[in-house]
């Protein structure tokens, strides 16, 4: 394959990232819907239910995470293909690899923007995490996971966006009730445990509780793999089908 | 008519690159799209500094063709290369030597036209400071520098399409692909660009151009491969596709006097003719010999030459004929 000199690929990354920053992440509504829906859910369940907000930290952090980093990422490919921007950049000396990466990246930006203030802001109101460097690092790996999901989804060869949101949202939602975020695993029926054990949502929310609270239902070991897992899973797996879809994408224009 | 050939720059890079006086290369590409047969085995070279059009109808493969040769679609079979580069195996090295106009491409609606250039020269890898004085030059050399700051969504279709045009020049290329790059334009714009792709050919860059407006072809291109039903059909330069398509070019003459009818069809009995008084049509394929002849035959009978007209048949003519139409 041809090479790009790593100056190049840095300047190629950069400015899909500062494209994205600039036409998707720096809009009002983009905001509303990345920040404000996981915290109307967090806040429906715990403050609703009368439980400590505290105890529900890890589920508010992993929450932001899981709707800011891939609330956009799915929409990119298919909004470019429709708009006929798409081979435009196509055309350009960069491999379909970095633009994806761009678009990743700038992703983990807007994820970090809007997770890592909740987490800096719990510390001032005295909440303490075990290991802060060990939460920090898991929720960037995490942020790039759940990125990388989006773009996994946007592989869809359509130009409709509808379609994307359509199977992420089918996939999204059911995930959230499933992965022991508004429900401690340990509170959840039996048989929802093989599920919750197939759910990327399952292990970074397990992690971050047991650093707030110390309660977790896996071993620490597990829920660091398993986050890493997930995130080389999706990173690959979006690289890899985009490669694929490419051709029957640019069919749709 | 503008000329803006001392501000055109193009590739300077020292690299190496593999030697090649032939600046795009294709090698019996194929392509499928499910059951449908896109590109059949198209083969053609394109040398350095030349401009070569590539035009069919609609559905005939063209855009396919460009997909492949500027690396965004790989083919079944068959090479592409460009200035020796494969596209395939060297994606990127080959990419910084071309720039592109896709064929109904867009610039991104809601970046500034200074925005989508600047963007575009970052993905050439080129630093802020160079990426921002090529971008003023070309803006200022496509008239769109006052428009800078206005959001693509907001300038006109001609604007865009010069936008896309600046966008494919920003990296200097050696090659230049227009798909349809003056589709929809008014009478202006669309000669403005025609200008630039001549003014950049007289600077060495290779062009390889798309176009539904076949006598756009004819009056740019050094030659012209029509490519029908995802193969080509006929390669050559405008005059050759001419006399290849068998059409007839007219030559009237007119002399001084009356001519003789029988003398006449004795001495042009090679071609299909009419006398008419002092009027002569001559119908045949080609007017070099024609004309020689006439004015053998004026000068044997002492007659003058008032008038000659030669009508050679229109490219679009041509391209109809050669394509079955």
């Amino acid at each position: 394959m041809g090479t790009e000199s790593s100056n190049q690929l840095w300047r190629s990354m950069w400015a899909i990232c500062w494209k994205d920053i600039k036409l998707y992440y720096a809009k009002g509504p983009i905001v509303v819907t990345g920040v404000l829906f996981p915290l109307f859910l967090w806040g429906a369940f715990y403050i609703g239910r009368g439980l400590d907000p505290k105890d529900g930290l890890a589920s508010l952090v992993t929450l932001t995470i899981f709707f800011t980093s891939s609330s956009v990422t799915p929409i990119i490919a298919p909004w470019e293909t429709r708009q006929r921007t798409l081979e435009m950049l196509l055309s350009r000396p960069v491999k379909v690899t970095t633009i994806l990466i761009g678009d990743i990246l700038a992703s983990t930006i807007f994820g970090l923007v809007f997770t890592l203030p909740i987490v800096f802001y719990s510390i001032v109101l005295g909440v303490v995490l075990s290991n802060v460097l060990m939460a920090t690092v898991i929720i960037m790996v995490t942020v790039i996971g759940f990125s990388a999901l989006g773009v996994l989804f946007s592989a869809l060869p359509t130009d409709t966006p509808a379609d994307v949101v359509l199977l992420s949202s089918v996939v999204k939602l059911p995930l959230i009730f499933v992965s022991g975020v508004l429900v401690p695993l340990a509170q959840l029926p039996t048989w929802t445990l093989a599920i919750a054990a197939a759910s990327p949502l399952t292990y970074p929310t397990d992690l971050l509780r047991q650093l707030y609270t110390g309660n977790a239902f896996f071993p620490e070991w597990v829920d660091i793999m398993m986050v890493i897992i997930f995130t080389i899973m999706f990173t690959v797996g979006a690289l890899k089908l985009h490669e694929k879809t490419l051709s029957t994408r640019l069919q749709k224009r | 008519m503008t000329s803006f050939s001392p501000r055109i720059r193009v590739g300077k890079r020292k690299e190496n690159r593999p030697m090649s006086t032939i600046a795009i290369e294709a090698v019996n590409l194929h392509k499928r799209f499910g059951n449908v047969s896109a590109v059949n085995g198209v083969s053609f070279n394109v040398t350095e500094g030349e401009i070569f059009g590539f035009l069919g109808p609609n559905g005939a493969g063209k855009t396919t063709t460009i997909r492949i040769l500027t690396g965004i679609l790989r083919p079944d079979s068959g090479e592409a290369k460009i200035m020796g580069y494969d596209v395939h195996k060297d994606p990127v090295k080959a990419r910084m030597l071309i720039g592109v106009v896709p064929e109904e491409a867009n610039p991104y609606p809601d970046l500034s036209a200074w925005d989508n250039l600047t963007l575009v020269g970052s993905l050439y890898g080129l630093s802020k400071r160079t990426a921002s004085e090529r971008a003023s030059r070309l803006l200022k050399l496509l008239d769109l520098y006052e428009v800078r700051e206005r959001k693509a969504r907001s300038l006109s279709k001609g604007m865009r399409q010069k936008l896309l045009v600046a966008m494919a020049l920003i990296g200097e290329p050696k090659v230049l692909f227009l798909d349809e790059p003056t589709s929809g334009l008014d009478v202006l714009s669309a000669k403005k660009i025609r200008s630039l792709i001549l003014d950049l050919k007289k600077n060495g860059v290779t062009v390889l151009l798309t176009t539904h407006n076949v006598e756009e072809a004819g009056e740019l291109c050094d030659r012209i491969a029509i490519i029908n039903g995802g193969q080509i059909v006929e390669t050559g330069s405008p005059d050759d596709l001419m006399i290849k398509s068998g059409l007839y070019t007219y030559i009237s003459v007119k002399f001084d006097r009356p001519i003789n009818p029988e003398d006449a069809g004795q001495f042009f009995k090679a071609w299909e003719h009419r006398v008419q008084g002092s009027r002569i049509l001559l119908i045949c394929k080609e007017s070099a010999d024609p004309i020689v002849r006439v004015v053998e035959y004026a000068k044997a009978r002492c007659l003058s030459i008032i008038d000659i007209h030669t009508s050679p048949p229109n490219m679009e003519d041509v391209f109809v004929k050669i394509i079955g139409g």
